[in-house]
């Protein structure tokens, strides 16, 4: 039996409840002799797919397997494909039931971004509609 | 060599700025003097500047919070004193100076009087309340702090060397922009805004991450006190806020230093952008503050009336709404920007919503209270102060959320004093709350009763004396942040506001007699069971003070209000909990990381704003090599010997045992 198991067995014994060790911070992992290894596995997976993914961004620009106008739609998805990527095997996201608070953290935090940058561009869209710029006031003036 | 700096920014030739930061700089130098000569620093050093226990930080969040607070107060009395005086006369204060005292005014009250009050009581009572022994990152915790008392510092040189910023508390472009403001002022605020900013970052990452990861067994979210759910909102507000804030300040900071154009008139600048962004900050920023606030006042009502928090899951629901629908109604500080009416509605409808989740809140507090038995302890009248004065200035609030009679009202003093009127009603009264609630959780003793009820009615009356005529005024045409004024109309009203700030002056005096006069009663004042108001939540179950570790053993948590339930078991027991089982205690051993990174943070600061390169390098190399160390240090703990745990232990039990044999209130 690892360190790790261990501890949340003896966590579990004094609490007589289903709750995890209280020193984990997210994305923490005990170096285990077991741990090390598969750990590495999944950085090592994630570099790859990263480094896929960038090299796949830039390679599309050059050959015509997509039709032009598409091309800014690609590079969303691509991108989107990262933040995928960097999420699963870097920032340890998962569906797990220890990764409510991290699941829950993300979707806040992808509230508040569309809520911000939505508000902001229609805010701004909305001013520019009304509001005359200077060199037409300017013009009227002639 | 020295940049910009030379003898010719020192305003030698301006006695009111000389003569005041004289003063100053005598008292911290006879402080210091103090200190040294008295051979206290070795004490200081190990108990308090490099201390990492929450509890300490907490306290010298508060501490200067309060020098902040009478700092902005000095300016709040010029400010009102030169209006009394300029009535068809130029008063004391040239505009360039007033300019700088209003500024001034709002940039330390936010940001240095309220955010450092608001997060020193979470600093004090959120790890007492969790049941935990201390925050998830604790020396982290310390670098925020010292780097919050950077920025406050940073504004207060100011004072005399150079200027500060002439543009507001929130510096519009292009305003705040080289062309219009070329010297130092708008530096000074950049920088300290932006190190007290990263300040803040830090502590909203770090009781995020306490709140949720680091809880007494057993506690579930819905058994967390009221207190502890309000920061954990307003934690996750600065997680979310703060970042705007400091993008939105960089930006300017890069039109200021490298001639970019993002604000600018020129080239594509867009100065309405800033507005926008700085909103979309400034809008949670309020309920960051208030938020802690209304969870002070829950714990406050509840002890008080003698019963359980009134629809607590309710009270829970309307602070996450609030936590929310605050990112939806930034709008509303720049209707008259020129945006339609599509949007103008759609933000105003939203701000009336969020009074909502308010209302909730008030009705449960309401409740809480009705049928309980209420002592009228100076804690319950400030929040008994605040229903009524916040309720006023949250239907001003929603008047002003009506675009059409935000297009009258903006900009005049009716606005002034609207947000006065929560900022002091709900954030400052929830703040001397907690301040007279846990002092003697802090210290050990209880503050003067008498003169903290003088306090409180001498600020109440002040208050509405002050901002009644700012309000009339307002609604008479006066705009904010005239230096002198022709209008007979508005002369009677702002002399009448002109007393109303004597009578908060004298508030003001009182409170600080009350802390001189606790100090030197404490023996009669003195709290010894640790449960001096008949608390119902897990920080009175600790000693006052608490010792380091806060519980000999983790309490062991079940349902709502656990420390009232383990009282309660008491009293029908006649006896105390068995005594647990004593154990070794791990600690984080003190470090001076936060104030040496704090002292690099200064010079790299000072260095930015006078752009004397090399001090900046200096600085940011300091600043990098400190975390470093930090980084590779051996021993981060240290351990408390069970022998030691069971004395402190068993000495407050001995105290409790004695409180609960002569205990003769109900009994379950």
């Amino acid at each position: 039996m690892s360190n790790a198991d261990d501890r949340h067995a003896q966590r579990r014994d004094t609490d007589g409840l289903e709750r995890y060790d209280i020193d984990t911070a997210p994305g923490d992992e005990y170096l285990g002799d077991a741990e090390v290894g598969s750990g590495l596995r999944g950085y090592v997976i994630g570099l790859g797919l990263a480094t896929l993914l960038t090299i796949a961004s830039f390679w599309l620009l050059g050959t015509n397997l997509i039709w032009a106008p598409g091309i800014p739609v690609a590079l969303i998805v691509l991108a989107i494909a990262q933040m995928g990527v960097h999420l699963v095997f870097f920032l340890h996201i998962t569906t797990g039931p220890d990764n409510t608070n991290n699941a829950l953290a993300l979707a806040f935090g992808v509230l508040i971004v569309v809520l911000v940058i939505g508000g902001s561009i229609w805010i701004m869209a909305n001013l520019d509609h009304n509001l005359m710029p200077t060199n037409a006031i300017m013009n009227m003036n002639r | 060599m020295l940049g910009k700096l030379s003898w010719d920014v020192i305003p030698f030739d301006q006695p009111l700025p000389m003569i005041a930061s004289a003063v100053v700089a005598l008292a911290i130098l006879g402080v210091l003097a103090w200190v040294f000569l008295a051979g206290h620093f070795p004490y200081l050093w190990r108990e308090w500047i490099t201390s990492v226990d929450h509890k300490r930080i907490g306290v010298m969040y508060t501490l200067l919070a309060l020098l902040m607070l009478l700092r902005g107060f000095s300016d709040a009395v010029m400010m009102r004193s030169q209006q009394a005086l300029a009535f068809q006369a130029p008063g004391y204060l040239p505009p360039d100076h007033f300019n700088q005292v209003f500024s001034a005014h709002g940039t330390i009250m936010i940001f240095f009087g309220a955010m450092p009050f608001v997060i020193g009581l979470m600093n004090l009572v959120v790890p007492l309340q969790l049941g935990v022994r201390d925050v998830a990152f604790p020396t982290l915790n310390s670098v925020s702090f010292w780097l919050t008392a950077t920025g406050a510092l940073l504004v207060n040189i100011s004072l005399v060397i150079g200027e500060f910023a002439r543009t507001g508390w929130l510096p519009y472009p292009p305003l705040s922009e080289t062309a219009y403001s070329p010297g130092v002022g708008v530096d000074y605020y950049l920088w300290a805004v932006q190190i007290a900013g990263v300040g803040t970052l830090l502590t909203g990452i770090n009781f995020v991450t306490t709140i949720l990861k680091m809880r007494a067994p057993g506690m579930s979210y819905l058994s967390m006190s009221m207190f502890c759910w309000t920061s954990l909102a307003a934690s996750l507000l600065i997680v979310a806020a703060f970042p705007i804030l400091t993008a939105t300040l960089a930006m300017l900071t890069l039109d200021r230093y490298f001639g970019f154009h993002f604000f600018t008139n020129e080239a594509g600048g867009n100065m309405l952008m800033f507005v926008n962004l700085i909103w979309a900050w400034g809008h949670p920023e309020v309920y960051i503050l208030v938020l802690p606030a209304f969870g002070i006042f829950s714990e406050v009502i509840s002890t008080f009336s003698s019963k359980p928090l009134f629809g607590y899951r309710s009270m829970v629901a309307a602070t996450l709404f609030i936590c929310i629908v605050s990112f939806m109604v930034w709008l509303h500080h720049f209707f008259t920007m020129g945006a339609g009416a599509d949007v103008n509605a759609a933000f105003g409808i939203a701000t009336s919503i969020i009074a909502v989740g308010t209302g909730v809140k008030i009705y449960n507090w309401m409740f809480t209270m009705y049928g309980g038995r209420i002592r009228f302890a100076t804690p319950m009248l400030w929040s008994l102060g605040f229903m009524v004065t916040f309720v006023i200035g949250g239907m001003t609030g929603v008047l002003l959320a009506v675009p059409p009679a935000d297009f009258l009202l903006h900009n005049s003093l009716f606005l002034v004093a609207h947000f006065h009127n929560v900022i002091i009603g709900g954030v400052l009264f929830g703040a001397f709350a907690g301040y007279t609630y846990w002092f003697p959780k802090a210290f050990g003793f209880r503050l003067h009763e008498g003169w903290g009820k003088l306090a409180f009615w001498l600020t109440l009356i002040g208050f509405y004396a002050t901002f009644v005529p700012l309000y009339t005024v307002g609604l008479l045409g006066m705009t904010r942040r005239m230096q002198h004024f022709d209008v007979p109309a508005w002369y009677p009203w702002v002399l009448v506001a002109g007393a109303g700030m004597l009578i908060t002056t004298a508030g003001v005096v009182a409170q600080i007699i009350q802390l001189v006069v606790s100090i030197r009663q404490r023996a009669a004042l003195r709290d010894v069971t640790g449960d001096p108001w008949d608390g119902r939540s897990l920080e009175w179950a600790t000693p006052s003070p608490p010792p380091v570790f806060n519980f000999a053993a983790l309490p062991h948590v079940e349902g709502e209000e656990p420390y009232w339930s383990i009282k309660q078991r008491a009293r029908e027991q006649n006896r105390l909990r068995d005594e647990p089982e004593y154990e070794p205690i791990e600690m984080p051993r003190n470090s001076p990381t936060g104030f040496i990174c704090a002292f690099f943070a200064t010079v790299m600061g000072f260095a930015l704003i006078w752009h004397i390169w090399w001090m900046v390098a200096l600085g940011a190399l300091g600043a990098f090599a400190t975390f470093v160390v930090f980084a590779w240090r051996d021993i981060p703990e240290y351990v408390i010997p069970a022998a030691e745990v069971a004395r402190i232990d068993r000495a407050n039990r001995s105290a409790r045992r004695e409180a609960l044999a002569t205990y003769t209130g109900p009994r379950p």
